[in-house]
């Protein structure tokens, strides 16, 4: 049965989306604990660490990032509620459809296609950070950009699925996915 | 108008009326940015190839370490949510007040503000207190229309009070088109505007705020006192030292984590993303003492450990590698890394603490999909400036505003009133990271327009337009938590004082805008 498979594929997307963003999510506890060593380190001991607070930005990054397809799968990016909240879950499984595949779908797209070429000339010459002590890292940041495309896609086709289902019948509606 | 600025009209008129639709914000302004960006170079009026600039600007959202701040904001303002915090306080406040007229909604606009300074996002604001504070006013008699009022009054102040979220990506955006706005000026050595002036300049707006609606409680209080009758005392009703003792210990905690927090940054010790990891690290202490109060040893031990340090280093000079320090200075810097040692266990031991008590993985997550939702959107807003500006949009708006009637004042006005209009569909994210950077370039090139107060003037605007019947985003908030006694009639009948506040405020920043520029003047002065 076809629609078996399709949501097997999107049982699949989703929990390869959630285990990242579950993952990820642990950046936070890093984020706080780099910044109150950098904080003790300068206001205490006068001493600073380029080393250090890049790490921060590294661990931002990385969090929003690749938590951002996880983010679309809890149904947590921001809409505008004035129709959506009150529609049918069949006139939402429709707007959903219509956005991944007419907004979501080509936008990441056209970033991921954009940005390889920039990524590119990034690992070619294993960039390091404009500050000499800084992390010699910058490469691997940049393809978060890749990433970040990539994972909402795959999680925009699992959105896209979940509404075809939805309208076909096959499985009760429900905002978010 | 050309080919190019029709197709800019087009596609901002495209974004309204697809985000209506009710598709993510973050995505329906990037695709129907890249549609319109497709049918631009399919007729000439730009180029495709524009697009190669999204991943540098998307690399620079990634790495703009003034937003590192919000992850961190979000953390401490959901950590002290799930700590319970607000219900402790509301409790304690209700006994010192609730035996007075008017003293319960007292309590809930005391607490609300603290509330608002620790969380600063709206929407989470209002539920907590709708569903906190609601049920125990309506109990004890309040009239619906005065419940429903203060608590959605109170809970938009989540926009304005510092370190309000919106403060920190509007004082970011405004600090673009600052540079910008100088730059086209031919000032090749531009004056920033930081979050922090945002945050010295909101204070007294908001804390005006505060003060005029308790103003307007006790008038209800003098006036009608049927409407908020006096809660008898209750029967395990504690007095004089015991409550005192109570309340101190609800109070000290969130009090001064929030004070550390806004001063430091103030007093300029702090940049806001230090004050936020520093803020974030605090809640996770209280938090673990609250949730695992039979093992709180180890929380409230790093929290000794770092205070002590920090009196430490107020008597000696514990900089490493300075020349002419003594044994003296070697011992006190020794001891101070000890301490940090013991705070670095005690911290450990807090977070696990917070694990096994289950609450750790949801205020991460919950962190983690706020943080994303927000970037999302400003990739998205990214996206469409891009074009936006491909297009000749932003030259458009610019000449659009300088020639508008009514010179600097008639540009700013209309502004205003636009962003009103909009803050009844959209939030104050996408409004910030869409429309504050076609606008406020033009608005900052005229003379006489000062950031600082340009901004509050904005963040006090959302927050009216938040709160404003029929559409204001919050009263729809609290009809979804609100008892079946409060009608939908109620909560519009009752915000309605509190809207009219709002504006005699908008009103005396516009006539007085020293209200929110001299503070953060007069910290820059020295």
């Amino acid at each position: 049965m076809p629609s078996a498979r399709l949501a097997a594929v999107a049982a699949l997307i989703e929990r390869l989306v959630a285990t990242i963003g579950r993952s990820v999510m642990w950046c936070l506890l890093a984020m706080v604990a780099l910044q109150v060593t950098v904080v003790l380190m300068r206001y205490v001991f006068g001493l600073g660490s380029i080393w250090l607070s890049e790490a921060i930005v590294y661990a931002h990054g990385t969090l929003f990032m690749s938590a951002a397809a996880w983010t679309l799968q809890q149904g947590a990016h921001v809409r505008v509620d004035v129709f959506y909240a009150d529609a049918s879950p069949r006139v939402r499984a429709l707007i959903d459809l219509a956005g991944a595949v007419f907004l979501l779908l080509p936008f990441v797209i056209v970033l991921a296609w954009v940005s390889i070429p920039y990524v590119a000339r990034s690992w070619a010459i294993l960039e390091r950070s404009p500050e000499a002590s800084g992390l010699p890292l910058v490469f691997l940041l940049k393809t978060m950009i890749p990433a970040f495309a990539v994972l909402l896609c795959l999680q925009g086709i699992a959105q896209a699925i979940r509404a075809l289902l939805v309208l076909a019948g096959r499985a009760p509606g429900e905002a978010g996915h | 108008m050309g080919l190019p600025e029709l197709l800019a009209v087009l596609l901002v008129v495209a974004v309204c009326a697809l985000l209506m639709v009710g598709y993510p914000v973050a995505f329906t302004l990037g695709g129907a940015a890249l549609a319109i960006a497709v049918l631009g170079d399919a007729v000439g009026a730009m180029r495709f190839s524009l697009l190669g600039a999204l991943p540098p600007r998307v690399f620079g959202v990634m790495t703009n370490e003034v937003l590192l701040a919000i992850p961190l904001f979000v953390l401490m303002g959901v950590m002290l949510e799930r700590s319970r915090i607000a219900e402790d306080l509301l409790e304690a406040m209700g006994r010192l007040f609730g035996t007075l007229t008017g003293g319960l909604a007292i309590s809930v606009t005391l607490v609300g503000v603290l509330l608002a300074a620790a969380k600063g996002v709206v929407g989470a604001t209002v539920v907590t207190m709708g569903l906190i504070t609601l049920p125990a006013m309506i109990r004890h008699g309040y009239n619906p229309r005065l419940a429903a009022g203060t608590v959605a009054a109170t809970a938009t102040l989540a926009q304005i009070m510092p370190p309000a979220t919106v403060l920190v990506l509007l004082g970011d955006q405004l600090n673009i088109a600052y540079q910008a706005a100088q730059l086209a000026q031919g000032k090749f050595a531009p004056d920033q505007v930081s979050v922090s002036d945002l945050f010295a300049g909101a204070i007294v707006p908001a804390l005006t705020l505060v003060a005029l609606y308790l103003a307007f409680q006790i008038a209800v209080a003098v006036l009608r006192p049927a409407a908020c009758p006096a809660i008898p005392p209750a029967a395990d009703a504690i007095g004089g030292a015991a409550l005192a003792r109570r309340l101190i210990e609800v109070l000290v905690a969130p009090v001064g984590l929030i004070v550390v927090v806004l001063g430091s940054i103030l007093g300029g010790l702090a940049t806001p993303t230090e004050a936020a990891g520093v803020g974030a690290f605090g809640a996770i202490l209280l938090t673990a003492r609250k949730v695992a109060a039979k093992k709180s040893a180890p929380a409230l031990g790093a929290a000794v450990a770092v205070i002590a340090v920090l009196v430490l280093r107020a008597f000696v000079d514990l900089r490493v590698g300075r020349a002419g320090g003594g044994v003296a200075t070697t011992a006190a810097i020794a001891l101070a890394v000890v301490l940090l040692g013991v705070a670095a266990y005690g911290t450990v031991a807090a977070v696990v603490a917070i694990g096994r008590a289950g609450v750790l993985a949801p205020v991460l997550a919950t962190t983690t999909n706020v943080t994303a939702m927000i970037f999302a959107i400003l990739i998205g807003a990214t996206m469409f400036s891009l074009v936006f500006r491909g297009l000749g949009g932003d030259d458009m708006v610019q000449h659009a505003l300088a020639n508008l009637p009514g010179g600097t004042g008639g540009a700013i006005l209309t502004v205003m009133i636009a962003m009103f209009l909009l803050g009844f569909v959209m939030d104050a994210f996408e409004i910030i990271f869409v429309v504050v950077p076609i606008v406020a370039p033009a608005l900052l090139t005229m003379p006489g327009v000062d950031p600082i107060w340009l901004g509050v003037m904005m963040a006090v605007n959302l927050q009216t337009s938040y709160l404003h019947p029929p559409l204001g985003p919050t009263l729809f908030y609290l009809r979804g938590v609100a008892p079946p006694q409060i009608k939908t009639l109620d909560i519009y009948v009752g915000v309605i004082p509190f809207v009219l506040i709002q504006f005699a405020l908008l009103a005396a920043l516009w006539f007085w805008p020293g209200l929110a520029s001299a503070l953060p003047h007069a910290l820059a002065g020295h």
